[in-house]
Protein backbone atom coordinates (compact mmCIF):
# COMPACT_ATOMS: atom_id res chain seq x y z
CA UNK A 1 0.00 0.00 0.00
CA UNK A 2 1.16 3.04 -0.41
CA UNK A 3 1.63 5.51 2.27
CA UNK A 4 0.34 9.13 2.80
CA UNK A 5 -3.13 8.95 0.74
CA UNK A 6 -6.02 10.72 2.62
CA UNK A 7 -9.07 8.60 2.21
CA UNK A 8 -12.69 10.45 1.61
CA UNK A 9 -15.40 9.80 3.71
CA UNK A 10 -17.22 6.20 2.43
CA UNK A 11 -13.87 5.35 0.92
CA UNK A 12 -13.74 2.26 3.17
CA UNK A 13 -16.55 0.32 3.66
CA UNK A 14 -17.74 0.66 7.08
CA UNK A 15 -18.30 -3.06 6.98
CA UNK A 16 -16.96 -6.67 6.10
CA UNK A 17 -17.32 -10.07 5.13
CA UNK A 18 -18.39 -12.23 8.48
CA UNK A 19 -19.94 -9.09 10.19
CA UNK A 20 -22.85 -9.72 12.02
CA UNK A 21 -25.06 -6.78 10.87
CA UNK A 22 -28.70 -5.81 11.50
CA UNK A 23 -31.58 -4.22 8.98
CA UNK A 24 -32.67 -1.08 10.24
CA UNK A 25 -36.27 -0.24 11.09
CA UNK A 26 -37.48 3.01 9.38
CA UNK A 27 -40.35 4.23 6.94
CA UNK A 28 -39.12 6.27 3.91
CA UNK A 29 -42.23 7.53 2.33
CA UNK A 30 -41.46 8.50 -2.01
CA UNK A 31 -38.65 5.73 -2.91
CA UNK A 32 -37.17 2.72 -0.79
CA UNK A 33 -34.60 -0.17 -1.66
CA UNK A 34 -35.09 -2.11 1.35
CA UNK A 35 -38.48 -4.59 1.08
CA UNK A 36 -40.24 -4.62 4.47
CA UNK A 37 -39.86 -7.55 5.15
CA UNK A 38 -36.22 -7.47 5.62
CA UNK A 39 -36.14 -5.32 8.07
CA UNK A 40 -35.16 -5.55 11.40
CA UNK A 41 -33.83 -9.09 10.80
CA UNK A 42 -30.36 -10.14 11.81
CA UNK A 43 -28.10 -10.37 8.58
CA UNK A 44 -24.19 -11.96 7.90
CA UNK A 45 -22.16 -9.20 5.19
CA UNK A 46 -21.23 -12.18 2.67
CA UNK A 47 -19.54 -9.69 0.28
CA UNK A 48 -18.28 -6.09 -0.09
CA UNK A 49 -19.42 -4.33 -3.21
CA UNK A 50 -15.91 -3.49 -3.84
CA UNK A 51 -17.23 -0.08 -6.03
CA UNK A 52 -19.07 2.92 -3.83
CA UNK A 53 -21.84 3.96 -5.47
CA UNK A 54 -24.75 6.40 -5.05
CA UNK A 55 -27.71 5.96 -2.36
CA UNK A 56 -30.23 4.20 -5.25
CA UNK A 57 -32.98 6.18 -2.74
CA UNK A 58 -31.59 9.82 -3.15
CA UNK A 59 -30.73 8.56 -7.33
CA UNK A 60 -34.67 7.79 -7.84
CA UNK A 61 -35.37 11.32 -7.49
CA UNK A 62 -32.28 12.41 -9.61
CA UNK A 63 -29.61 13.05 -7.62
CA UNK A 64 -26.41 11.42 -9.39
CA UNK A 65 -23.74 12.82 -7.52
CA UNK A 66 -22.68 13.06 -4.31
CA UNK A 67 -21.03 11.02 -1.52
CA UNK A 68 -21.13 7.30 -2.44
CA UNK A 69 -20.26 4.05 0.29
CA UNK A 70 -20.63 0.47 -0.34
CA UNK A 71 -23.84 -1.88 -0.77
CA UNK A 72 -23.00 -4.97 1.04
CA UNK A 73 -24.35 -8.77 0.13
CA UNK A 74 -26.13 -10.07 3.43
CA UNK A 75 -27.20 -13.55 4.16
CA UNK A 76 -30.38 -13.80 6.25
CA UNK A 77 -31.63 -17.64 6.67
CA UNK A 78 -35.17 -18.02 5.70
CA UNK A 79 -36.00 -19.00 9.22
CA UNK A 80 -35.17 -16.01 10.64
CA UNK A 81 -37.28 -13.95 8.17
CA UNK A 82 -40.31 -16.23 8.59
CA UNK A 83 -41.79 -17.30 11.43
CA UNK A 84 -42.63 -21.28 11.21
CA UNK A 85 -40.48 -21.93 8.04
CA UNK A 86 -41.35 -25.45 6.82
CA UNK A 87 -38.24 -25.75 4.15
CA UNK A 88 -34.78 -26.60 5.56
CA UNK A 89 -32.88 -24.62 8.32
CA UNK A 90 -29.88 -23.81 5.76
CA UNK A 91 -32.34 -22.01 3.28
CA UNK A 92 -31.46 -18.73 2.87
CA UNK A 93 -32.02 -15.23 1.73
CA UNK A 94 -28.80 -12.99 -0.07
CA UNK A 95 -29.86 -9.45 -0.74
CA UNK A 96 -27.82 -6.14 -1.27
CA UNK A 97 -28.08 -3.45 1.49
CA UNK A 98 -26.71 -0.06 1.46
CA UNK A 99 -24.92 0.76 4.11
CA UNK A 100 -26.67 3.51 5.92
CA UNK A 101 -29.21 0.68 6.39
CA UNK A 102 -27.05 -1.85 8.53
CA UNK A 103 -26.23 -1.26 11.75
CA UNK A 104 -23.63 -3.10 13.85
CA UNK A 105 -24.97 -5.82 16.55
CA UNK B 1 -67.04 -16.77 -45.75
CA UNK B 2 -71.09 -15.45 -45.53
CA UNK B 3 -71.46 -14.33 -49.53
CA UNK B 4 -72.11 -10.82 -49.41
CA UNK B 5 -69.16 -10.09 -46.58
CA UNK B 6 -66.94 -7.49 -48.21
CA UNK B 7 -64.27 -8.06 -45.54
CA UNK B 8 -60.68 -7.45 -47.34
CA UNK B 9 -58.89 -10.71 -47.45
CA UNK B 10 -55.40 -8.64 -45.73
CA UNK B 11 -56.54 -6.99 -42.97
CA UNK B 12 -55.97 -3.58 -42.51
CA UNK B 13 -52.99 -2.87 -40.18
CA UNK B 14 -53.93 -2.72 -36.62
CA UNK B 15 -54.39 1.01 -35.23
CA UNK B 16 -51.97 1.58 -32.48
CA UNK B 17 -52.94 1.98 -29.04
CA UNK B 18 -52.87 4.75 -26.53
CA UNK B 19 -49.44 3.49 -24.78
CA UNK B 20 -47.79 2.71 -28.47
CA UNK B 21 -48.79 6.54 -29.50
CA UNK B 22 -47.23 7.53 -26.15
CA UNK B 23 -44.06 5.73 -26.68
CA UNK B 24 -43.93 7.02 -29.88
CA UNK B 25 -44.62 10.87 -29.19
CA UNK B 26 -42.05 10.40 -26.47
CA UNK B 27 -39.14 9.24 -28.78
CA UNK B 28 -40.22 11.65 -31.67
CA UNK B 29 -40.07 14.96 -29.08
CA UNK B 30 -37.14 13.77 -28.17
CA UNK B 31 -35.04 13.29 -31.37
CA UNK B 32 -36.72 16.64 -32.62
CA UNK B 33 -35.01 18.27 -29.28
CA UNK B 34 -31.74 16.41 -30.47
CA UNK B 35 -31.88 14.59 -26.81
CA UNK B 36 -31.97 11.75 -27.76
CA UNK B 37 -31.31 10.24 -31.87
CA UNK B 38 -33.28 7.59 -33.82
CA UNK B 39 -30.20 6.22 -34.76
CA UNK B 40 -29.32 5.26 -30.87
CA UNK B 41 -32.63 3.89 -30.79
CA UNK B 42 -32.07 1.34 -33.96
CA UNK B 43 -28.92 0.49 -32.87
CA UNK B 44 -29.94 -0.63 -29.26
CA UNK B 45 -32.45 -2.44 -30.65
CA UNK B 46 -30.30 -4.68 -32.63
CA UNK B 47 -28.34 -4.61 -29.22
CA UNK B 48 -31.44 -5.71 -27.84
CA UNK B 49 -31.78 -8.87 -30.08
CA UNK B 50 -28.78 -9.81 -30.19
CA UNK B 51 -28.60 -10.84 -26.25
CA UNK B 52 -30.77 -13.99 -26.04
CA UNK B 53 -30.33 -17.04 -23.13
CA UNK B 54 -27.56 -18.51 -26.08
CA UNK B 55 -25.13 -16.00 -24.82
CA UNK B 56 -25.92 -17.55 -20.93
CA UNK B 57 -25.86 -21.23 -22.40
CA UNK B 58 -21.84 -20.32 -23.33
CA UNK B 59 -20.95 -18.98 -20.45
CA UNK B 60 -22.36 -22.18 -18.65
CA UNK B 61 -21.16 -24.43 -20.88
CA UNK B 62 -17.43 -22.59 -21.13
CA UNK B 63 -17.48 -23.07 -17.29
CA UNK B 64 -18.23 -26.42 -17.66
CA UNK B 65 -15.36 -27.69 -19.56
CA UNK B 66 -12.88 -24.73 -18.66
CA UNK B 67 -11.91 -24.87 -15.31
CA UNK B 68 -9.88 -21.64 -15.16
CA UNK B 69 -12.72 -19.83 -17.06
CA UNK B 70 -15.20 -20.78 -14.44
CA UNK B 71 -12.54 -19.97 -11.35
CA UNK B 72 -12.74 -16.56 -13.55
CA UNK B 73 -16.53 -16.26 -14.27
CA UNK B 74 -17.54 -16.77 -10.34
CA UNK B 75 -14.60 -14.29 -9.28
CA UNK B 76 -16.48 -11.95 -11.65
CA UNK B 77 -19.16 -12.27 -13.77
CA UNK B 78 -18.83 -8.97 -15.77
CA UNK B 79 -15.26 -9.32 -16.56
CA UNK B 80 -15.70 -12.63 -17.59
CA UNK B 81 -18.51 -11.53 -19.93
CA UNK B 82 -16.17 -8.85 -20.94
CA UNK B 83 -13.61 -11.87 -21.63
CA UNK B 84 -16.23 -13.27 -24.47
CA UNK B 85 -16.73 -10.07 -25.98
CA UNK B 86 -20.57 -8.99 -24.11
CA UNK B 87 -20.12 -5.90 -23.20
CA UNK B 88 -22.42 -4.32 -20.35
CA UNK B 89 -25.03 -1.63 -21.04
CA UNK B 90 -26.16 -1.36 -18.19
CA UNK B 91 -24.18 0.10 -14.72
CA UNK B 92 -24.34 -3.27 -13.51
CA UNK B 93 -22.49 -6.53 -11.74
CA UNK B 94 -23.07 -9.80 -12.55
CA UNK B 95 -22.47 -12.81 -9.80
CA UNK B 96 -22.59 -16.08 -11.09
CA UNK B 97 -24.08 -18.53 -8.35
CA UNK B 98 -22.75 -21.90 -8.90
CA UNK B 99 -25.47 -24.68 -8.09
CA UNK B 100 -23.64 -27.83 -6.22
CA UNK B 101 -24.40 -31.02 -4.37
CA UNK B 102 -25.06 -29.22 -1.63
CA UNK B 103 -26.83 -25.62 -2.97
CA UNK B 104 -29.17 -24.59 -5.12
CA UNK B 105 -29.70 -21.44 -6.23
CA UNK B 106 -32.18 -19.17 -7.81
CA UNK B 107 -32.74 -15.82 -8.59
CA UNK B 108 -35.62 -12.67 -8.66
CA UNK B 109 -35.98 -9.29 -7.74
CA UNK B 110 -39.32 -8.85 -5.88
CA UNK B 111 -38.89 -5.26 -5.81
CA UNK B 112 -39.09 -5.08 -9.46
CA UNK B 113 -37.94 -7.12 -12.71
CA UNK B 114 -33.85 -6.83 -12.45
CA UNK B 115 -32.69 -9.50 -14.60
CA UNK B 116 -29.02 -10.37 -16.07
CA UNK B 117 -30.08 -9.09 -19.48
CA UNK B 118 -26.67 -8.83 -21.41
CA UNK B 119 -26.73 -12.49 -21.05
CA UNK B 120 -29.75 -13.77 -20.80
CA UNK B 121 -31.78 -11.21 -22.72
CA UNK B 122 -35.32 -10.00 -21.78
CA UNK B 123 -37.20 -11.48 -19.30
CA UNK B 124 -40.25 -13.92 -19.33
CA UNK B 125 -43.61 -12.49 -18.29
CA UNK B 126 -43.61 -14.65 -14.91
CA UNK B 127 -40.61 -13.78 -13.35
CA UNK B 128 -41.61 -10.17 -13.74
CA UNK B 129 -45.08 -10.71 -12.70
CA UNK B 130 -46.34 -11.01 -8.22
CA UNK B 131 -47.27 -14.30 -8.12
CA UNK B 132 -42.79 -15.34 -8.87
CA UNK B 133 -41.76 -12.48 -6.57
CA UNK B 134 -43.82 -12.32 -3.97
CA UNK B 135 -43.55 -16.06 -3.21
CA UNK B 136 -39.19 -16.65 -3.97
CA UNK B 137 -38.36 -15.50 -1.21
CA UNK B 138 -40.88 -16.89 1.40
CA UNK B 139 -41.59 -20.64 0.29
CA UNK B 140 -39.00 -21.51 -2.64
CA UNK B 141 -39.70 -25.12 -2.22
CA UNK B 142 -42.94 -25.44 -2.99
CA UNK B 143 -42.94 -22.80 -5.90
CA UNK B 144 -39.72 -24.80 -7.20
CA UNK B 145 -42.07 -27.77 -7.01
CA UNK B 146 -44.58 -26.21 -9.13
CA UNK B 147 -41.82 -25.69 -11.67
CA UNK B 148 -41.13 -29.24 -11.29
CA UNK B 149 -38.39 -28.87 -9.46
CA UNK B 150 -37.85 -30.66 -6.12
CA UNK B 151 -34.83 -29.89 -3.84
CA UNK B 152 -34.07 -32.31 -1.46
CA UNK B 153 -33.96 -31.18 2.08
CA UNK B 154 -30.09 -31.93 2.63
CA UNK B 155 -29.82 -29.29 0.09
CA UNK B 156 -29.57 -25.62 0.90
CA UNK B 157 -31.68 -23.20 -0.73
CA UNK B 158 -30.00 -19.83 -1.76
CA UNK B 159 -32.81 -17.07 -3.08
CA UNK B 160 -30.77 -13.87 -4.36
CA UNK B 161 -32.94 -10.71 -4.29
CA UNK B 162 -31.60 -8.04 -7.05
CA UNK B 163 -32.02 -4.34 -4.85
CA UNK B 164 -29.81 -2.80 -6.81
CA UNK B 165 -26.43 -3.25 -8.45
CA UNK B 166 -25.68 -6.50 -8.87
CA UNK B 167 -27.50 -8.98 -11.42
CA UNK B 168 -27.23 -12.81 -10.89
CA UNK B 169 -27.14 -15.61 -13.08
CA UNK B 170 -27.35 -19.44 -12.01
CA UNK B 171 -24.40 -21.34 -13.16
CA UNK B 172 -26.87 -25.09 -13.39
CA UNK B 173 -25.35 -28.51 -12.84
CA UNK B 174 -23.54 -30.20 -15.77
CA UNK B 175 -26.08 -33.25 -15.66
CA UNK B 176 -24.57 -36.99 -16.16
CA UNK B 177 -23.81 -38.38 -19.34
CA UNK B 178 -22.70 -35.50 -21.01
CA UNK B 179 -19.18 -36.11 -20.17
CA UNK B 180 -18.01 -36.83 -23.68
CA UNK B 181 -20.39 -33.80 -25.40
CA UNK B 182 -18.60 -30.74 -27.04
CA UNK B 183 -19.41 -27.07 -25.62
CA UNK B 184 -21.31 -26.40 -28.54
CA UNK B 185 -23.69 -29.30 -27.80
CA UNK B 186 -23.61 -29.04 -23.96
CA UNK B 187 -24.57 -24.89 -24.57
CA UNK B 188 -27.82 -26.21 -26.16
CA UNK B 189 -28.81 -28.40 -23.57
CA UNK B 190 -28.94 -25.03 -21.33
CA UNK B 191 -31.87 -23.54 -20.79
CA UNK B 192 -32.83 -20.14 -19.40
CA UNK B 193 -34.75 -21.18 -16.56
CA UNK B 194 -32.17 -23.40 -15.70
CA UNK B 195 -30.24 -19.99 -15.60
CA UNK B 196 -32.96 -18.54 -13.50
CA UNK B 197 -32.79 -21.46 -11.55
CA UNK B 198 -36.26 -22.94 -11.24
CA UNK B 199 -35.06 -25.91 -13.44
CA UNK B 200 -32.35 -28.19 -13.70
CA UNK B 201 -30.36 -28.88 -17.05
CA UNK B 202 -31.82 -32.16 -18.05
CA UNK B 203 -30.09 -34.58 -20.34
CA UNK B 204 -31.83 -38.11 -21.15
CA UNK B 205 -29.29 -40.57 -23.23
CA UNK B 206 -30.96 -41.85 -26.49
CA UNK B 207 -33.68 -39.21 -26.67
CA UNK B 208 -33.91 -36.76 -29.18
CA UNK B 209 -32.89 -33.32 -27.36
CA UNK C 1 -58.09 5.94 13.18
CA UNK C 2 -57.23 6.31 9.33
CA UNK C 3 -54.84 3.58 8.39
CA UNK C 4 -54.24 5.03 5.04
CA UNK C 5 -50.63 6.02 6.17
CA UNK C 6 -49.62 2.37 5.05
CA UNK C 7 -50.25 3.36 1.54
CA UNK C 8 -47.28 5.62 1.95
CA UNK C 9 -45.33 3.52 4.05
CA UNK C 10 -45.42 0.33 1.75
CA UNK C 11 -44.62 1.08 -2.23
CA UNK C 12 -46.75 -0.96 -4.21
CA UNK C 13 -44.10 -3.03 -5.48
CA UNK C 14 -42.93 -3.78 -2.64
CA UNK C 15 -44.43 -7.62 -2.36
CA UNK C 16 -41.96 -9.90 -0.91
CA UNK C 17 -42.84 -12.90 1.29
CA UNK C 18 -46.69 -11.59 0.68
CA UNK C 19 -49.25 -14.20 -0.04
CA UNK C 20 -49.07 -15.52 -3.67
CA UNK C 21 -51.26 -17.22 -6.31
CA UNK C 22 -49.70 -20.31 -8.18
CA UNK C 23 -46.92 -19.72 -11.10
CA UNK C 24 -48.28 -19.50 -14.42
CA UNK C 25 -45.51 -19.51 -16.65
CA UNK C 26 -47.14 -17.22 -19.05
CA UNK C 27 -44.38 -15.77 -21.68
CA UNK C 28 -45.47 -13.14 -24.87
CA UNK C 29 -43.90 -12.56 -27.50
CA UNK C 30 -42.85 -8.41 -26.55
CA UNK C 31 -44.31 -6.30 -29.59
CA UNK C 32 -42.13 -3.66 -30.96
CA UNK C 33 -43.45 -0.81 -29.57
CA UNK C 34 -42.52 -2.43 -25.90
CA UNK C 35 -39.19 -3.53 -27.43
CA UNK C 36 -38.83 0.10 -28.58
CA UNK C 37 -39.71 1.53 -24.81
CA UNK C 38 -37.18 -1.08 -23.25
CA UNK C 39 -34.23 0.87 -25.67
CA UNK C 40 -35.96 4.18 -24.80
CA UNK C 41 -35.40 3.64 -21.48
CA UNK C 42 -31.84 2.01 -21.87
CA UNK C 43 -30.80 4.80 -24.12
CA UNK C 44 -32.00 7.55 -21.29
CA UNK C 45 -30.06 5.91 -18.42
CA UNK C 46 -26.86 5.53 -20.79
CA UNK C 47 -27.23 9.12 -21.24
CA UNK C 48 -28.00 9.93 -17.73
CA UNK C 49 -31.45 11.86 -18.92
CA UNK C 50 -33.36 9.69 -16.80
CA UNK C 51 -31.68 7.00 -14.57
CA UNK C 52 -33.01 3.53 -14.33
CA UNK C 53 -34.00 4.05 -10.46
CA UNK C 54 -35.79 7.67 -11.50
CA UNK C 55 -37.68 5.16 -13.72
CA UNK C 56 -38.84 2.51 -10.94
CA UNK C 57 -39.55 5.69 -8.30
CA UNK C 58 -41.65 6.99 -11.39
CA UNK C 59 -43.75 3.73 -11.72
CA UNK C 60 -43.96 3.39 -8.16
CA UNK C 61 -45.05 7.49 -8.56
CA UNK C 62 -48.23 5.79 -10.41
CA UNK C 63 -49.64 4.46 -7.59
CA UNK C 64 -51.84 0.93 -6.77
CA UNK C 65 -54.40 1.07 -9.35
CA UNK C 66 -52.43 2.38 -12.34
CA UNK C 67 -49.63 -0.15 -11.67
CA UNK C 68 -52.53 -2.92 -11.27
CA UNK C 69 -54.32 -2.12 -14.38
CA UNK C 70 -51.72 -1.13 -16.99
CA UNK C 71 -49.41 -3.68 -18.47
CA UNK C 72 -45.40 -3.60 -17.90
CA UNK C 73 -43.97 -1.46 -20.33
CA UNK C 74 -47.33 0.67 -20.48
CA UNK C 75 -46.23 2.09 -16.90
CA UNK C 76 -42.88 2.65 -18.05
CA UNK C 77 -44.37 4.93 -20.88
CA UNK C 78 -46.56 6.28 -18.53
CA UNK C 79 -43.42 6.96 -15.39
CA UNK C 80 -41.89 8.21 -18.06
CA UNK C 81 -44.22 11.31 -19.84
CA UNK C 82 -44.60 12.10 -15.72
CA UNK C 83 -40.51 11.93 -15.36
CA UNK C 84 -40.01 13.80 -18.34
CA UNK C 85 -42.62 16.74 -17.87
CA UNK C 86 -41.04 16.87 -14.28
CA UNK C 87 -37.85 17.47 -15.25
CA UNK C 88 -39.08 20.29 -18.34
CA UNK C 89 -37.93 18.12 -20.80
CA UNK C 90 -41.31 17.87 -22.61
CA UNK C 91 -44.10 20.07 -21.78
CA UNK C 92 -47.83 17.95 -21.26
CA UNK C 93 -48.91 20.46 -23.82
CA UNK C 94 -46.53 19.55 -26.63
CA UNK C 95 -46.61 15.90 -25.97
CA UNK C 96 -50.50 16.06 -26.01
CA UNK C 97 -50.42 17.67 -29.66
CA UNK C 98 -47.79 15.16 -30.54
CA UNK C 99 -49.61 12.77 -29.45
CA UNK C 100 -53.16 13.44 -31.79
CA UNK C 101 -50.28 14.09 -34.71
CA UNK C 102 -49.30 10.52 -34.54
CA UNK C 103 -52.71 9.09 -33.59
CA UNK C 104 -54.10 11.18 -36.59
CA UNK C 105 -50.99 9.53 -38.91
CA UNK C 106 -53.15 6.22 -38.73
CA UNK C 107 -56.46 7.01 -39.07
CA UNK C 108 -55.54 9.20 -42.24
CA UNK C 109 -53.38 6.21 -43.81
CA UNK C 110 -56.80 4.00 -43.56
CA UNK C 111 -59.03 6.66 -44.85
CA UNK C 112 -61.68 4.75 -47.30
Amino acid sequence: MIAGIVKDEGDDPRFHAGDKVGISVRFPVGHYRVPHYIRGKKALVEEVVATPAIDNEEEGFGRNVGLKRHYYRVSIPLTELWPGYAGSPHDGLRIEVYENWLERI
Amino acid sequence: MHPHDHTPIVAAEEAPGYYEIMETAVRELLVAKQIISAGEIRRHLEVLDSRTPQLGAKLVAKAWVDPAFKKRLLANGRTACEEMGISFYENTELTVLENTEKVHNLIVCTLCSCYPREVLGLPPDWYKLTPYRSRAVKEPRAMLAEFGTVIPDDVEIRVSDSTAMIRYLVLPRRPDGTENMTEEQLAALVTRDAMIGVVPVEFQKGRVQ
Amino acid sequence: MNHSEELLKRLPNDIGGQPGAPIQRTEHQYLPWEKRCHALADILDMRKIVSTEEKRRGVESLGAEMIGKLTYYERWVAAFANILFQKGILTPGEFAVKMEEVAARHSRGTAA
